[in-house]
């Protein structure tokens, strides 16, 4: 389970929104509505422990009933996904997955959880592909592998689709939030479109009011 | 028919001016000195071909001690000053320490090479600063000790001066080559994958960094291995490095000497070519090496070590450039200095005054030389920019990894190597010790400095503006010079400072094409440096340093007043 107690992001002094609080179970995908430049991937950074200098936090980030907030970003096992895909561009698909994989597996057993993790996500044989010549949704696929692939206790999405075509999109939307549904880990997307949001808990960080949209 | 060149077709002369300057050069040095390497030189009656320079070189009494110091400061000082640059960047970028560096960047790089190694030699010489520091007091000593610390028979000060004159360099040209990589992003997935911001420095961005600056590492490394100025400084002497000692033969009054001289500096360009071969080599062992360690997933690591090491190499680079500065200065005001005394007993403007009526003609011919080719430099620089915007613009694929080479090409071939080879050609028609061989001579190597430092600004450019500029007024040559060149004034002002630095820098150049008749303050400071009088060096080398300062600063002021109302052009 994912909690935000009471959390607020300060800079120069200045909240950028209401103290924020949100439960979220496993397997629940919950969402953060936002304009843009109201804080809301300032919050993701937050939570994942790549928060810039020049603001501060208040409140408290529990993961599994634990702070996350004393460990840096490497330690707290939070997966992020961006609106751009970061695929490392001189690495093979393969590779860039391998990076993910924790070092406990064995040889074998690595290169089977990316085949394995390729052929579920509809990517069969991909292994040796460069990830220049992947198409956008291929790539976005690719990398969600790759964030779940380390086995994170949590997942962040922070406008994952707003460069993907609509079509495009409704694919890769369903294709994220089965297979974090599956994985039965909480996860928390952002976004400035009510369309992209899953069904479960919404907030507006403007008004900070849970909405049930639908 | 009669062809009139229009103005966009005239511009398809630049590359060929520009790369004919280039390549005349060195392909003529290059066939002239090997000519001579194998034992033809028509002038001095040695008209058939015959090894025996060769067996000559390697039967030379030292020669095999000069081999060592060479490839140990040279390719020691490469792989150093590789290896720290990569340190700073994975432990220190963007956090607090690196503002240090990058704020001190610009001046540690404006500092020249020669004036940098006569400071460290007033530094750590036996009777330097660093000795009186610590004399009597912890070593006892009350004469300095007969110890061989600057002129070491390894090379190790010598490399030790080229590292902390390159880590500048090659940290500017990995900002470059970083620009076009997302590090925040990558940095950002990979702490998320659970490695520490070190390891996704290690596994993921440097080995994207290392192809955008290996033609700057070859550069030094050709360069290190054939440094003349400062290895006559502070490098070994009995033996000297290969090059200076090719350089020596270069000038012996027995003309025989120079075949041996033409085999050395042969003999050093394969060296450069087969530690490339070797560079080469181990990139493809260590991206070997990468591939499985960045696969397994290991992510264990301790940061301790790095951490401390790179912030005790920014603090001495930075500490010891400074240092170096200062003790210049306190020797050039002294009037008695006994060792060992930590600060001069009495004090004097005599030197300032001697030393500036001395320099006043070698700092002449250096500012005319240095601003004529300069000048010239960026001038054909921004017509062979502007002629591949224009053949872009026509479609035309213009080739850039050869044009990349091109250009480097005259800091990846040792100068020793083909610059002689040029003079003796230049004097079978009588041309060398002209001024106008000279400018040449120096825009060789101003040119692709200024090259890389216009170039990807230059490129960047707002095409818009001309656009709208031309709808506006409609002629292409004002719109040019009243928008496009006053848009870009700060860099091109910057281009120009960066090719006179690079000018007033050149010592074998300046020797060889002046054939000894333009002094200029490098070849005075140089000359002087190794046993002159102190006060008097300190002197010479302050006005080596402080002469492309002056322009540095004017290049930055200048700007800034034209367009002091003017905030977008602030920045």
């Amino acid at each position: 389970m994912l909690k935000l107690q009471a959390v607020q992001i300060i800079q120069n002094g200045e909240p950028l929104f209401h103290p924020l609080s949100i439960d979220i179970k496993a397997g629940e995908i919950a969402s953060i509505m936002g304009t843009s430049g109201c804080g809301k991937s300032t919050l993701l950074s937050a939570i994942s422990g790549n928060l810039a200098d020049v603001f501060s936090l208040e409140g408290d980030i529990q993961l599994n009933d634990q702070s996350v907030l004393p460990l840096p970003m490497e330690k707290r096992r939070i997966g992020i996904l961006f609106q751009d895909d970061l695929l490392f561009p001189h690495m093979s698909i393969a590779e860039n997955l391998a990076f993910a994989l924790p070092q406990a597996l064995p040889k074998s057993e690595r290169q089977e959880k990316i085949v394995e993790a390729l052929k579920q996500a509809g990517l069969p044989g991909f292994e040796k592909r460069d990830p220049g010549t992947l198409s956008g949704g291929q790539r976005a696929r690719v990398s969600l592998l790759r964030s779940l692939l380390a086995e994170p206790r949590a997942l962040l999405l922070d406008e994952p689709f707003s460069k993907l075509d609509q079509e495009l999109k409704d694919q890769i939307r369903t294709f994220v939030f089965d297979t974090v549904r599956r994985m039965n880990i909480p996860a928390l997307l952002v976004s400035h479109d009510i369309r992209d949001c899953p069904e479960g808990q919404v907030i507006n960080l403007a008004n900070q009011e849970g909405q049930d949209v639908r | 028919m009669r062809i009139r060149l229009t103005l966009p077709n005239r511009l398809s002369l630049f590359p060929i001016v520009t790369s004919t300057c280039f390549l005349s050069a060195i392909l003529i040095g290059l066939f002239s000195t090997w000519t001579q390497a194998f034992g033809y030189m028509p002038s001095i009656g040695s008209n058939h071909f015959s090894l025996e320079p060769w067996t000559r070189l390697f039967t030379h009494p030292g020669f095999v001690n000069s081999l060592k110091a060479t490839l140990v400061s040279g390719i020691g000082a490469t792989l150093l000053s590789l290896s720290i640059t990569f340190l700073l960047f994975a432990v220190s970028y963007q956090t607090r320490f690196w503002r240090i560096l990058d704020q001190t960047l610009a001046p540690l790089l404006a500092i020249p090479h020669a004036a940098f190694a006569i400071g460290f030699m007033f530094l750590v010489s036996p009777s330097g600063w660093i000795m009186r520091l610590f004399s009597p007091g912890v070593t006892g000593f009350d004469i300095p000790p007969d110890w061989n610390i600057t002129g070491d028979a390894w090379g190790i000060s010598l490399m030790l001066v080229l590292v902390l004159k390159e880590v500048p360099f090659l940290v500017l040209m990995s900002l470059g080559g970083l620009g076009r990589l997302d590090v925040r992003g990558s940095l950002a997935v990979g702490r998320s994958l659970g490695y520490h911001r070190v390891l996704v420095w290690v596994k993921i961005i440097l080995p994207q960094l290392y192809p955008r600056i290996r033609l700057s590492l070859f550069a030094i490394l050709a360069y290190s291995l054939s440094v003349v100025d400062i290895a006559q400084i502070i490098g070994p002497t009995v033996p000297p490095t290969l090059a200076v000692q090719v350089f020596r033969w270069f000038n012996d009054p027995d003309l025989v000497s120079r075949l041996l001289g033409a085999s050395g500096a042969t003999l050093i360009l394969l060296l450069v070519v087969i530690a490339i071969a070797i560079l080469y080599l181990l990139e493809l062992i260590v991206q070997c090496f990468l591939k499985r360690q960045v696969t397994s997933g290991n992510r264990h690591f301790c940061v301790l070590f790095p951490n401390l090491l790179s912030k005790l190499f920014i603090i001495a680079m930075v500490g010891i450039s400074l240092t170096a500065i200062t003790v210049l200065l306190i020797w050039s005001f002294t009037w008695r200095w006994r060792f060992p005394d930590l600060f001069p007993g009495s004090w004097s403007l005599r030197f300032w005054s001697k030393g500036l009526m001395q320099v006043q003609d070698p700092i002449w011919n250096t500012v005319k030389t240095g601003i004529t080719a300069s000048l010239l430099g960026v001038f054909l620089v921004i017509g062979c920019l502007e002629n591949e915007l224009r053949l872009k613009r026509a479609g035309i694929h213009t080739n850039t990894p050869t044009m990349l080479w091109l250009t480097y090409l005259p800091l990846l071939i040792p100068q020793i190597a083909f610059l002689f080879g040029v003079q003796v050609t230049l004097a079978a028609f009588r041309l060398d010790g002209h001024w106008p061989s000279l400018v040449w001579s120096h825009l060789l190597f101003v040119i692709p400095y200024v090259f890389l430092s216009l170039g990807p600004i230059y490129r960047s450019y707002d095409q818009r503006m001309t656009d709208v500029a031309l709808t506006l007024c409609g002629s292409p040559w004002r719109v040019f010079y009243r928008i496009k060149l006053l848009i870009l004034l700060k860099p091109i002002l910057f281009a120009f400072a960066i090719g006179f630095s690079v000018s007033v820098a050149q010592y074998l150049p300046t020797l060889f094409m002046g054939a000894g008749r333009f002094d200029t303050i490098t070849t005075e400071a140089v000359n002087l440096a190794s046993g002159s009088d102190r006060r008097i060096v300190a002197v010479y080398a302050l006005c080596q340093l402080l002469t492309p300062l002056l322009i540095f600063l004017s290049a930055l002021l200048i700007p800034r007043f034209v367009f002091r109302n003017r905030r977008e052009m602030q920045g």
